[in-house]
């Protein structure tokens, strides 16, 4: 029993030692720009940057419009699989996985193919478009994970009586999907969206290639270019992303109670 | 029965090559409490969905209040239904679940919170309203739910085994709660059940189905002394079924066993030699001598199982079981078993079974 808790303890201890080392050298690192002393001016010149502003603004807003693509596409879907046609289930999980089997490459060098401004869908022939093209493709690259946890938010609860239920107090399909299934997954929801964040915030190959001025370019430019300021940028990327999880627990706090979820 | 209300015309349901409901036909008057009753997968339910409107039949037509509602979408029907399972939305408190229709339906705020704190007193739990559904107990979530269903004031109120999740105790008082509500309201409802008891202790008629048929409708008391079908007498209460040959037809005289049996009717279009059910209930049944009632066949008791205040004794006659309820009588030993005994009954009380 003794013997059982310690073990636990060490390998929980080294577990968060693999975890937090590598953290605190980086900080460590990037506090190290004024010789001598410890100081913040990498972050203060990461700050200050205006492209740091600029391409993380702009990946926020990617950010936003995936999501709210994501969360458009995904819920009904998911809702009208699970209602309607539950024996195509495994052919819709295997299509969601497909972004994590091809490489993003692929997908951004079809899009250029389908999308040139010579097609009969010139995504790529306006700076809008190509944004727009962007949020689609995160959407796609995102789409695992929000499919995941929309579905498994589904689960919890008896969709196709409750759906009944409402029908037959006169409720059509806009006042279920907005009144009786959103709420019910806004949990699920919420992790999608996170996980969702996370990836278009540190997202290089898509952003890249279709030229847009999101993070994950600025990133691998700093990088390549400079030694303390990448450092502060991780520390920086990493608190944005911890910020998240911690907004996210919140809100889950407050969202409406279910007899699936008590407390 | 008052004016027909609901018409069920000759419906007909199919899933793919299986035919789930057919030749279902039905009329329910005005604030009429009706049962189906049935063994599980006899169509029920599906019959009650198409009541809704979440089934379509395949053949046949729905009417209600004079319109023909066959087609139309659950959503536009104004039907109130409960649910086996409850089917509260868990993220919407009690009182949010009972204005649900209403909300939909365009009530305004304060209206339809008056009506919400109605409803919420005609259940009895008018302190709940802001409790959510997970913190209720079953009985009281089924409330609710009841509650839900009627507060838009629907056409028709359909339930679908709504008490077989709750313990035997609140079964008992919640089925009775919903027959004085539904009397109160004076509204048109169908109660789905497989429980005999519960359809015989609540409803003004019963449709017994068997095998997506409906094999007899009929009052409690019809249905319980009157069985039409050698199914729906099995089904509904304990019967005793002994198999008899014609000797004569017209006569009404039978062979049961090697016993000659007068019944008092004519057995026609039967003729001598056929094969006919005759079936008795336990009640219906003493032991002794035949004295006033007429009938009489001599049996052999099989066992006897001492319940207190009455006695169940089985008998023997040829083939068939014979169970009959005796009561304790101190001064009077017990029957035993292997002794031979003579059965009496009212020759009115055997009933010929269909097939
Ligand atoms: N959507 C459906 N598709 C195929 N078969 C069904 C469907 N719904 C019900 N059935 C079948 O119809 C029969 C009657 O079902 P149901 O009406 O639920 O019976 P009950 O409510 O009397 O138990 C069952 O055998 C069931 O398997
Ligand atoms: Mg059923």
């Amino acid at each position: 029993m003794k013997a059982g808790k310690f073990w636990a303890w060490l390998t929980f201890g080294l577990g968060a030692a693999y975890f937090i080392i590598p953290l605190l050298a980086t900080m460590e690192f990037a506090m190290r720009m004024r010789r001598g002393t410890y100081s913040f001016d990498a972050f203060a010149v990461v700050f200050g940057d205006p492209r740091f502003q600029q391409t993380f603004g702009y990946s926020v807003v990617a950010a936003f419009f995936t999501i709210l693509l994501g969360v458009l596409i995904v819920v009904p879907t998911a809702y009208w699989i699970r209602l309607r046609m539950p024996h195509i289930r495994p052919v819709i999980e295997f299509i969601t996985l497909l972004p994590l089997v091809i490489p993003a490459i692929v997908i951004v060098f079809g899009y250029i193919r389908m999308y040139g401004s010579n097609s009969p869908l010139p995504f790529l022939g306006s700076a809008r478009g190509t944004d727009a093209l962007l949020v689609i493709g995160y959407a796609i690259l995102a789409l695992p994970y929000m499919y995941r946890a929309v579905d498994t938010g589904l689960r919890t609860i008896d969709v196709r009586t409750l759906t009944e239920a409402a029908q037959i107090l006169g409720a059509g399909w806009g006042t279920i999907i907005m009144r009786l299934i959103l709420p019910n997954v806004l949990i699920a929801v919420l992790s999608g969206a996170f996980l969702t964040f996370a990836i278009v915030i540190g997202e290089f190959t898509v952003a890249s290639l279709l030229n847009r001025p999101a993070f994950g370019p600025y990133l691998q430019n700093i990088g390549a270019n400079r030694a303390y300021e990448p450092a502060a940028l991780a520390v920086i990327t990493f608190v944005v992303t911890w910020g998240c999880m911690s907004v996210i627990q919140m809100l889950a706090r407050f969202a409406p109670k279910s007899a699936n979820r008590p407390d | 029965m008052t004016e027909t209300y609901l018409s069920i015309q000759g419906v007909k349901k199919s899933f793919g090559p299986t035919t789930v409901v057919r030749d279902f036909s039905l009329d329910v008057g005005r604030g009429e409490f009706i049962s189906f009753l049935g063994p599980s997968g006899c169509g029920k339910t599906t019959m009650l969905r198409m009541v809704a409107g979440f089934e379509e039949p395949s053949e046949g037509r729905i009417v209600v209040g004079g319109k023909d509602v066959t087609h139309l979408k659950p959503n536009q029907r104004k039907i109130g239904m409960v649910f086996q399972a409850y089917a509260l939305f868990p993220n919407l408190t009690v009182a949010q679940n009972i204005a649900f229709g209403l909300r939909v339906a365009g009530m305004p705020k304060a209206e339809s919170a008056q009506r919400v704190q109605d409803m919420l007193k005609l259940i009895s739990l008018p302190q709940l309203g802001d409790r959510y559904p997970y913190q209720l107990s079953g009985g009281q979530q089924q409330r609710v739910a009841l509650a839900r269903a009627l507060a838009p004031k629907p056409r028709l109120l359909l339930l679908d085994e709504p008490l077989s999740a709750l313990d035997a105790k609140v079964r008992v008082s919640l089925r009775e709660e919903i027959r004085s509500i539904q009397k109160e309201l004076g509204i048109t409802t169908i109660f789905v059940t497989h429980d005999q008891e519960e359809a015989l202790s609540i409803s003004d008629r019963i449709v017994v189905m068997n095998n997506g048929r409906a094999d007899q409708a009929g009052t409690p008391f019809e249905i319980y002394n009157r069985p039409s079908t050698r199914f729906v007498a099995n089904f509904v209460g304990t019967l005793n079924v002994l198999e008899a040959r014609v000797l004569d037809a017209q006569a009404g005289s039978v062979d049961v066993a090697g016993q000659v049996l007068a019944l008092d009717r004519d057995l026609a279009p039967k003729r001598k030699g056929d094969m006919i059910s005759l079936a008795l209930r336990p009640e219906a049944v003493s032991l002794g001598r035949a004295g006033a009632r007429t009938g009489a066949l001599a049996a052999t008791i099989a066992d006897v199982h001492f319940l207190g205040s009455v006695i169940r004794v089985r008998t023997k006659i040829g083939d068939s079981t014979v169970s009959l309820d005796t009561f304790n009588d101190p001064t009077m030993p017990p029957p035993v078993s292997g002794t031979p005994a003579e059965l009496a009954f009212a020759p009115r009380d055997l009933m010929v079974l269909a097939d």
